[in-house]
């Protein structure tokens, strides 16, 4: 392989990469700052006058400035490497995922599985975190983290396959090009409801408010990354936050319309970005409004309403299928 | 959700000090000063040592020197640190010497620097707004009634 | 006669599980203050609660001893510091009734006036801290404590303008208050009460509204009425059970007997029982405060002259026990004198440590994540528990 290929091999994914990385770092401004104003307060504003525009970099600094702490009686190869275990899937998430009709890492004809498969292998990075801590409280919040994140896997990829069921292909500029006359979250009853479980089921695999008993601070303070601090929590953040974006980012691909909009084609990416934010700031917002739901019902729910509602939602979309006679929307 | 989207289209309640300092009522419990009498210029201080006895935490020292005509306080140290700001002091004082300032931004390095001496308590009376209360001040407001129920009101009302 | 020495400690024995002692310690983002509980967990089902207490003691009682009538009741404030002026109502009510002192008409409404917002006060903040237990210091939590903590700043700001503090206030004296109104004060007032009730409303349709919050409150942490009695609780813990007990009623002081209020009742015993005697109490309070502020008596606002010594008041000997009806209970003092300046016993019954001894009696069968729900519907004020 010649040198140039290599450097188209390596640069796009580079690019992506650090695209992300900055893009995810700004996103943390804008939770806090919309979240200050939903608490009639201003959120960061001296560091960067006058909005706060530098204090991301600040965060990201003090971190890396920050001493590295590890417990004596850590399993220091488990507690090492569960950072990265975490970090690396989320970054994976968005190699599959297109931003416009031909931009995307990896045009993959099982596109949706592999997104859904990766962002799975969240919770061995997270377990691992827990257990490498060798501590209570860590150990306790992993369990309930295995517990709640397999719970709910299940409803979120079954959610995630409707539309997928709909279109007859797993492959994502397929279920955008689909989109073309009517978002899915526009389609009669079946859209809306599994757009509102889709958003549900994503909030619980995050372990985002109202679900987020694995990290409840008033509990577990910090729960399974309580142990961590320095560069290594600041990964662990990292990597929350960016799965978090980038579930918010096939949630636009497979029932906003990922980059259609008006305008010309080349908006596309605009419109994504655009609509992902959207997600976003809707997630923000039902965190800062909401309590946490208790461990045992919060598990109730998953196996009790949302499993069950998924599979109805999966059959309503293959009876539309056969309805319409197999294949295409 | 509904009430925090409400919320986010009122206006923040943040103060952002210190560039817009919010204004201080008139009795704020401030800092302690020592003041000087804008008739004569002499300190009003006589150290008769009744702030020292009041204060419950004990912050207060005081020793008095005696001269012709008045007493005056020899030394007069007031641990800021460990003060609680409770105003006994300035209510017992019979000559209005001590009293409280509308601020309270004393935030030093070394503990050490606030451990207030009779100049430096005497500098702050200068720099800063003092507080609505004084000692006769707050004893009027807390005399009962004289013979005449009317003459307590405008006398407390006059306090103000 | 029950036990009282006795923890409810629960066998489940489960086959095979292993029981885990966890420390959910003196330093806990929801401990309420420095409070140490020992838990045995089964999964995550609490078995038994071991409180331990102690780590705010500062010798109050011995500082009792120590300072003068004229000197403690700001000191007083430090017990219960966030309802500080019913703290201080306590001591200089049990002084008065040692030293039989009568305390004018227009001192007694003003005490009311003190007490009574004190309450709205202290009910804003449990209610801010309660949800932000429930709902993570980093959500949903957070949003109510601010919205609580922006609706008592300007309770404070009241305060503020009255004494010139803003927590710990010096505001009585025995013999009446240390402070009168200022000018355009009520006014003030009145404005500030009207906007906190229309926002009362608010935050009661923004958690009742909400499943979520229903779901974790409702039969949680059920206190029966003879637990609650025997344990000796008091306050909205007691009235959440369906004891209507309230001091205010029972032995009315300082002209609480002109005033028109009801007393909240519930029956439930849970954590929304208490959430809603609470509640309704903002608005009792509300009520009261502005009946004083309409019929508020001219005249002294003390019986005895002001301040002039420390050594200026000396009640006779005898002992007596002065009650009041806080925002947590029943606090009390209990007051010994020998004739001297200085008190030769005083006892602090705390309101908030008689309430957190149900705590062991109630834990044991709830969650790990109910510990927090229900400890901040008892709602203890560590100053109050430790003295």
């Amino acid at each position: 392989m010649s040198a140039s290929d290599l450097v188209w091999l390596v640069l796009p994914s580079f690019i992506l990469l650090n695209g992300v990385l900055a893009l995810i770092t700004y996103l943390t401004l804008l939770e806090r700052k919309f979240a200050a104003r939903l608490q009639s307060r201003v959120g960061p504003y001296r560091v960067g006058r006058p909005h706060g525009w530098l204090q991301p970099i600040a965060d990201a600094l003090k971190l890396m400035l920050k001493e590295d702490i590890v417990p004596a009686a850590a399993d220091r190869p488990v507690y090492n490497l569960a950072p990265i275990v975490f970090l690396v899937p989320a970054f994976l998430m968005y190699a599959a995922i297109p931003f416009a009709p031909r931009l995307a890492l990896a045009d993959l004809e099982i596109g949706l599985l592999f997104v859904l498969a990766v962002s799975s292998l969240e919770v061995v990075g997270l377990f691992m975190c827990g257990w490498g801590s060798n501590n209570k409280y860590a150990l306790l919040s992993a369990m309930r983290a295995v517990n709640q994140i397999i719970s709910y896997e299940v409803p979120f990829i079954l959610t995630a396959l409707v539309p997928a069921v709909l279109v007859g292909s797993l492959r994502l500029q397929d279920l955008v090009a689909a989109q073309q006359g009517l978002w899915f979250v526009a389609y009669p009853v079946l859209g809306q409801l599994t757009f509102v479980a889709f958003v549900v089921v994503a909030l619980a695999s995050e372990n985002r408010i109202p679900f987020d008993i694995v990290e409840a601070e008033s509990e577990l303070v910090a729960g399974f990354r309580v142990e961590y601090s320095g560069m290594k929590f600041a990964l662990i953040q990292l990597a929350e936050f960016t799965h978090l974006f980038g579930v918010a980012c096939l949630g636009t691909l497979l029932f906003l319309g990922g980059w259609l909009g008006p305008g010309p084609a080349g908006l596309g990416p605009a419109w994504f970005l655009l609509k992902a934010l959207i997600l976003f700031v809707l997630i923000v917002w039902i965190r800062w409004s909401f309590i946490r739901i208790r461990v045992d019902q919060i598990l109730g729910l998953s196996w009790k309403v949302f499993l069950p509602a998924a599979l109805v939602l999966l059959l309503a979309a293959a009876v539309v299928v056969i309805a319409r006679g197999g294949g295409g929307v | 959700m509904a009430v925090t989207w409400r919320n986010l289209f009122r206006r923040p309640v943040t103060v952002h000090y210190p560039d817009v300092v919010r204004p201080y009522p008139d009795r704020f419990r401030g800092v302690l000063a020592l003041t000087y009498d804008p008739e004569t210029g002499e300190e009003n201080c006589i150290g008769c040592r009744l702030c020292e006895y009041i204060c419950p935490p004990q912050v207060i020292k005081v020793e008095m020197l005696k001269g012709e005509k008045r007493n005056y306080a020899k030394i007069f140290f007031l641990e800021l640190y460990a003060c609680e700001f409770c105003e006994l002091c300035v209510q017992v004082c019979p000559t209005d010497a001590i009293i409280m300032l509308k601020t309270f931004d004393l935030a030093v390095h070394d503990r050490r620097e606030l451990l207030l001496d009779k100049d430096r308590l005497h500098t702050l009376g200068q720099q800063f707004e003092p507080s609505w209360a004084t000692g006769t001040g707050l004893r009027a407001m807390q005399a009962p009634a004289p013979k005449g129920g009317e003459k307590a009101k405008a006398a407390t009302d006059a306090a103000e | 006669m029950p036990d009282p020495e006795a923890r409810t400690v629960l066998e489940y024995g489960y086959g095979g599980n292993e029981r885990l002692v966890m420390n959910m310690g003196p330093q806990h983002p929801s401990a309420h203050g420095v409070f140490r509980m020992i838990l045995t967990l089964e999964g995550e089902t609490i078995v038994a609660v071991e409180p331990v207490i102690g780590y705010l003691h500062r010798c109050h009682e011995k500082l009792g001893e120590s300072l003068t009538y004229v000197q403690y009741p700001s000191i007083a404030s430090k017990t219960d510091y966030v309802a500080a002026m019913t703290a201080e109502l306590t001591y200089v009510r049990a002084a008065e009734q040692v030293g039989q002192i009568e305390v004018p008409k227009r001192a007694q409404y003003l005490r009311v006036l003190a007490a009574e917002l004190q309450r709205v006060a202290s009910h804003l903040l449990w209610l801010g801290t309660w949800c932000m237990d429930m709902g993570g210091a980093l959500g949903g939590g957070a949003t109510m404590f601010l919205y609580c903590f922006r609706e008592r700043e300007m309770i404070l700001d009241l305060f503020e303008a009255l004494t010139g503090a803003r927590l710990l206030y010096g505001f009585h004296q025995v013999g009446g208050t240390r402070y009168d109104l200022p000018v355009g004060w009520a006014d003030t007032c009145r404005q500030t009460i009207a906007h906190v009730e229309t926002r009362l409303a608010e935050y009661e349709g923004l958690l009742e509204g909400n499943t979520i919050f229903l779901v974790r409150t409702q039969g949680v942490g059920v206190m029966s009425a003879a637990l609650a009695q025997d344990v000796g609780v008091s306050g909205p813990l007691l009235r959440g059970s369906g004891i209507a007990h309230d001091i205010r009623r029972a032995e009315p002081y300082s002209s609480y007997e002109d005033f028109a209020f009801d007393i909240p009742l519930e029956s439930a015993g849970d954590c929304y029982a208490r959430y809603r005697v609470r509640m309704a109490e903002f608005r009792q309070a509300i009520a009261i405060v502005r009946q004083v502020l309409d019929g508020l008596p001219a005249g002294p606002i003390s019986s005895r002259p002001g301040v002039k010594s420390v050594a200026q008041v000396k009640l006779p000997k005898g002992e007596g026990y002065a009650r009041v009806e806080g925002p947590r209970g029943e606090v009390g003092i209990y007051l010994v004198s020998e004739g001297a300046t200085k008190p030769y016993r005083m006892k602090w019954r705390g309101a908030s440590f008689s309430n957190l001894a149900v705590a062991g009696h109630i834990l044991p069968g709830h969650k790990v994540a109910d510990a927090v729900a229900i400890l901040g519907s008892i709602d203890p004020v560590f100053g109050e528990v430790d003295r």
